[in-house]
C-alpha cells in the first residue's frame, strides 16, 4: 500500500466521522465540531495528494490554506448564528428550534 | 517509509482516530471540543510528515489557536442546558441511519482510493516558504485577496448579527 493511499484513508476516516457526527448530533455546536472534522479531512487529503504526486505542490498547500481561511470565516458566522438562536429560542438544540413542525 | 516514519504515522493516526471518536460521541460538548483539538494536533503532525512545516504551523495557529476558541465561545454562550446534550440517549433509528449515511460515501470513496492506481512518490516534495509566498502574491493573488474579503465580511456580519442594542432589553 503506497503512502498516498494511507494518508487518503486517514482523510476518509475524518470525513466519515464528520458525516456521522453531523447526522447524529442534537445541538448546533456539536454539528459545528463535526463540520470542522470534515474540513480537516479535506485539507489533509489535498496536501497529501499534492505532496506525494507530480502535481504542483505549491497549489496544494495554498488550497489548504484557503480551506483554513474559509473554515475560520464559517466558524465566526456560525458562532454569531448560534448566539442569535440561543437568545431567541433559549437553547441551541436542533429539536427545539424547528418551528415548521408545530 | 522508514521505521521511524511508520511509528510517527501510527502515533498521529491514533491521535486522529481517538480524537475523532471523542469529538462525535462524547456527551459533553466540552469533551467533544477536546477530542476535536486532539484531532487537529494529529493532522498538524501529518502535515509535518508530509514535509510541509508551514502548513503544520498554520494548522496549529488557525485551528488550534483561533477556531477552537471560537467553538469554545459558542459552547459557553449558549445556555447551560445545552452545554451537555439531552440526557436520554439518541434513538436507535437515528443512530443506525447516521451510521448508514456515513458508511455509504465512505464505502464508495474507500473503494476508489483502494483500487485507483496513481503514480505517487514515497518521499514528499519539498516546497520552500519562498515558493509559497511567490504563489500567494503572484499567480494566486486573486484568491488571496478574495479570502481576505470573505473573512472581513464574515467578521463584520458576525458582529452585526450578535449586536445587541444597549437598553433594549
Amino acid at each position: 500500500m503506497s503512502a498516498l493511499t494511507l494518508y487518503q484513508i486517514v482523510a476518509l476516516i475524518l470525513l466519515s466521522a464528520g458525516l456521522f457526527g453531523l447526522c447524529q448530533r442534537r445541538s448546533l455546536v456539536g454539528m459545528l465540531i463535526s463540520v470542522e472534522l470534515m474540513l480537516n479531512g479535506a485539507g489533509l487529503s489535498i496536501v497529501a495528494a499534492a505532496q506525494l504526486t507530480e502535481f504542483d505542490a505549491v497549489l496544494g498547500q495554498l488550497g489548504t490554506l484557503f480551506v483554513m481561511g474559509l473554515a475560520a470565516a464559517e466558524a465566526t458566522l456560525v458562532l454569531a448564528i448560534i448566539v442569535v438562536i440561543a437568545r431567541r429560542f433559549g437553547s441551541a438544540r436542533t429539536s427545539e428550534i424547528t418551528t415548521l413542525k408545530d | 517509509m522508514e521505521v521511524m516514519a511508520k511509528v510517527a504515522f501510527g502515533v498521529y493516526t491514533l491521535f486522529i482516530l481517538c480524537g475523532a471518536i471523542a469529538a462525535v460521541s462524547a456527551n459533553s460538548l466540552v469533551r467533544a471540543l477536546v477530542g476535536l483539538i486532539t484531532t487537529l494536533v494529529g493532522v498538524a503532525g501529518m502535515y509535518l510528515m508530509l514535509a510541509s512545516p508551514f502548513m503544520a504551523f498554520m494548522q496549529l495557529l488557525i485551528y488550534v489557536g483561533a477556531v477552537s476558541v471560537l467553538i469554545f465561545f459558542a459552547i459557553m454562550l449558549t445556555p447551560a442546558q445545552s452545554e451537555s446534550e439531552d440526557n436520554r440517549p439518541a434513538s436507535m433509528k437515528k443512530y443506525v441511519y447516521s451510521l448508514a449515511g456515513a458508511a455509504a460515501p465512505a464505502g464508495v470513496l474507500g473503494w476508489v482510493v483502494l483500487t485507483a492506481k496513481v503514480d505517487s512518490t514515497a518521499v514528499p516534495v519539498e516546497v520552500g516558504i519562498e515558493a509559497l509566498g511567490h504563489g500567494l502574491l503572484g499567480s494566486y493573488l486573486l484568491p488571496f485577496e478574495i479570502i481576505s474579503a470573505v473573512l472581513m465580511v464574515a467578521m463584520s456580519g458576525a458582529v452585526l448579527l450578535a449586536w445587541e442594542k444597549r437598553g433594549k432589553k
